[in-house]
């Protein structure tokens, strides 16, 4: 018998996989910091999915996403001042444009 | 209302940062713009001290805890721990932290946003002094993404031009995964044990009251040394750094070099070692791996460098190679030989002790070379090797302080870099039966011989050659400039001929992270 709780797991696990593989495979700045929000929310996902097994919703579980959020609000707010800078200098948001960007 | 000492740094560090814009409104109204830089340095000078009564403190009566709010048992809430190893690093990252901000009085005049770089670097440091105390997992991700998020915005601070934006990105895009590979691995281990409060996790994971399967553990395992090797810069995770430490403004990149990375590593040392007892895990393999790859290429593409930042950025990665190194050495002492802890607790004690005090040793020989650069950088406005020879015959102090800085981490006895070396090779040297543990250390011996002749064809390069034309005009940089610099130069000299004192306080580190 699968418990509610293990799909809402899986699905967080496939988003974090998700989640890299857009920040691996895009070009576009823009959407690797949406690939990044999504491994942020999916881990919120996974937390609160773990928090709430046994029909209780544990606090310390939702009060963690609570500041996991803000803090990838945070996190977005810095790579879009700087994708906004990168426009500036190149005139476009591809990464292949950009000099020094091989990973 | 009394603050509790343990608080005290991280109260001083971010009520600095916050105060120093309104500091900044009221000098310009003021027509005296450096007070923002004094108030600063003061800030850092007051945590400075605060962490060093914290030291006495602890050593005269034990670990300090304090919680900042509870929600019921077992959570047990956010928890600030300080024990030796803690207040070690953090008396580290304060103190590189004061020696560059005094440091960038007069490199970064010539920047505007200055009120801003002074709270940014207040909050980078209160970040890593965090991440030093926090008691638990979560917290330490707060910590950790205070930190990361200073770091971010100060590699990208000269944005009107494409380097440090361009390093920015890439550096935020890498270390952000891999803090979130880090968040990962908590919510596992919130999964596995309802809590991720450190020493509640250690005793539920040692006693084996947890469902979890081994594999899974040692995914969870896999995702904090991937997660924090990013920042700790472990190859191949290490892409971004020779990319952003170059492109940071030079006092930011002797922070960066010297003690952010540094960060990574005590973070995933503290989580590795608390949570996962080496006896029951073997993760001590995988990171003398680690530490054995990412010395090599680094060495290798040290090379081929004509930036001298550049150059000096990977020989960071080259010294973090030797941490992890001694580190491994240790936590596989552990694990082979757990059934004789008699044989094992001595070398795993002697192989920490040495990681610990090269932590030491690099960030202060580091953000040595970072600050002497920064002088040649400003002076001959150029970054490139052959650009920059002879400078050191112009500029006398610096010129000297910078080949005391090389030969101290190339391992020249005595200074202070000799020593730690010696301890992470000595450790690997004492089981003469075990021939992995033996090959390991040839190739820490050998990696150090061959990280040492570049320093010294660097040194030759820029303290022997003839001066070209287009550099004779340089002059020694202002006193407040020097003063950092002479004071890590004499700090590198003292360690290495007075090591005692130091090496108590790494070995007081060390057991730490091996339960007391």
């Amino acid at each position: 018998m699968v418990e509610p709780w293990q799909l809402y797991v899986a699905a967080a696990s496939a988003a974090i996989i998700i989640g890299i593989y857009g920040v691996a495979s895009k070009r576009n700045m823009l959407k690797t910091i949406i690939s990044i929000e999504i491994i942020t929310s999916s881990i919120g996902l996974n937390f609160l999915a773990l928090g709430s097994r046994g029909g209780i919703a544990d606090p310390l579980a939702q009060s963690i996403v609570v500041v996991s959020m803000a803090i990838g609000a945070c996190v977005a707010a810095v790579a879009l001042s700087i994708m906004i800078n990168v426009f500036r200098h190149y005139g476009s948001l591809d990464l292949r444009k950009l000099r020094r960007l091989r990973w | 209302m009394e603050i509790p000492l343990l608080v005290q740094p991280l109260v001083i560090l971010f009520s600095t940062a916050v105060l120093t814009p309104l500091i900044d409104i009221v000098g310009k109204q003021a027509k005296a713009e450096k007070i923002r830089d004094i108030f600063a340095i003061a800030g850092f000078l007051a945590a400075f001290y605060s962490l060093m009564s914290l030291h006495w403190a602890i050593s005269s009566t034990g670990p300090q805890t304090y919680i900042l709010g509870t929600f019921g048992v077992p959570a047990g809430g956010v928890q600030l721990t300080a024990d030796l190893l803690s207040v070690y690093m953090g008396l580290i990252f304060c103190g590189i932290g004061l020696l560059v901000a005094i440091y960038s009085v007069r490199y970064m005049e010539v920047d505007s946003g200055l009120d801003k770089y002074y709270a940014l670097l207040l909050t980078l440091v209160a970040g890593m002094i965090g991440v030093a105390f926090s008691g638990d997992f979560f917290n330490l991700y707060v910590f950790w993404e205070i930190m990361c998020i200073s770091s971010y915005t100060l590699v990208s601070f000269r944005k009107y031009r494409w380097e440090p934006v361009e390093a920015g990105f890439k550096y935020l895009v890498m270390s952000t995964v891999g803090s979130l590979l880090a968040l990962y691995a908590i919510s596992l281990l919130y999964g596995f044990t309802g809590t991720v409060n450190l020493k509640q996790l250690s005793a539920m994971i040692s006693s084996g009251q947890i469902s979890a399967s081994p594999l899974s553990l040692y995914f969870t395992i896999g995702l904090i040394i991937t997660g924090f090797g990013v920042t700790a810069s472990m190859v191949p995770l290490h892409t971004w750094l020779p990319d952003a430490h170059p492109a940071a403004p030079s006092s930011i990149s002797a922070m960066l070099s010297g003690v952010v990375i540094k960060t990574g590593v005590y973070a995933m040392c503290r989580s590795l070692f608390t949570i996962f007892s080496p006896a029951l895990f073997d993760y001590g393999t995988v990171l003398m791996i680690f530490g054995i790859l990412t010395m090599t290429v680094a060495n290798l593409m040290a090379l081929m460098q004509r930036d001298i930042k550049r150059l000096l950025a990977y020989s960071s990665i080259v010294n973090i190679g030797y941490i992890l190194t001694g580190v491994g050495i240790g936590a596989y002492a552990l694990s082979h030989y757990s059934s004789s802890p008699r044989l094992a607790a001595p070398i795993a004690i002697f192989a920490l002790m040495g990681a610990m005090f090269h932590v030491l040793n690099h960030a202060v020989g580091k953000g040595l070379l970072f600050l002497c650069s920064g002088c040649f950088v400003h002076e001959a406005k150029t970054r490139d090797i052959p650009e920059l020879e002879g400078i050191g015959r112009r500029m006398t102090w610096t010129g000297t302080s910078f080949s005391i800085g090389l030969l101290a981490l190339a391992g020249v006895p005595p200074l202070s870099g000799f020593w730690s070396k010696l301890f992470i090779i000595l450790a690997g040297f004492s089981l003469p039966e075990d021939s992995f543990m033996k090959f390991i250390s040839i190739l820490v011996v050998l990696n150090s011989i061959f990280a040492a002749s570049y320093y010294l064809w660097l040194m030759q390069r820029i303290m022997l050659k003839e001066p070209k034309p287009k550099i004779a005009s340089a002059v020694e940089a202002p006193a407040s400039m020097l003063l950092p610099i002479v004071i890590l130069a004499a700090l590198t000299v003292v360690i290495g001929i007075w090591p005692g004192a130091i090496i108590s306080l790494a070995e007081g580190a060390g057991r730490v992270l091996l339960g007391g």
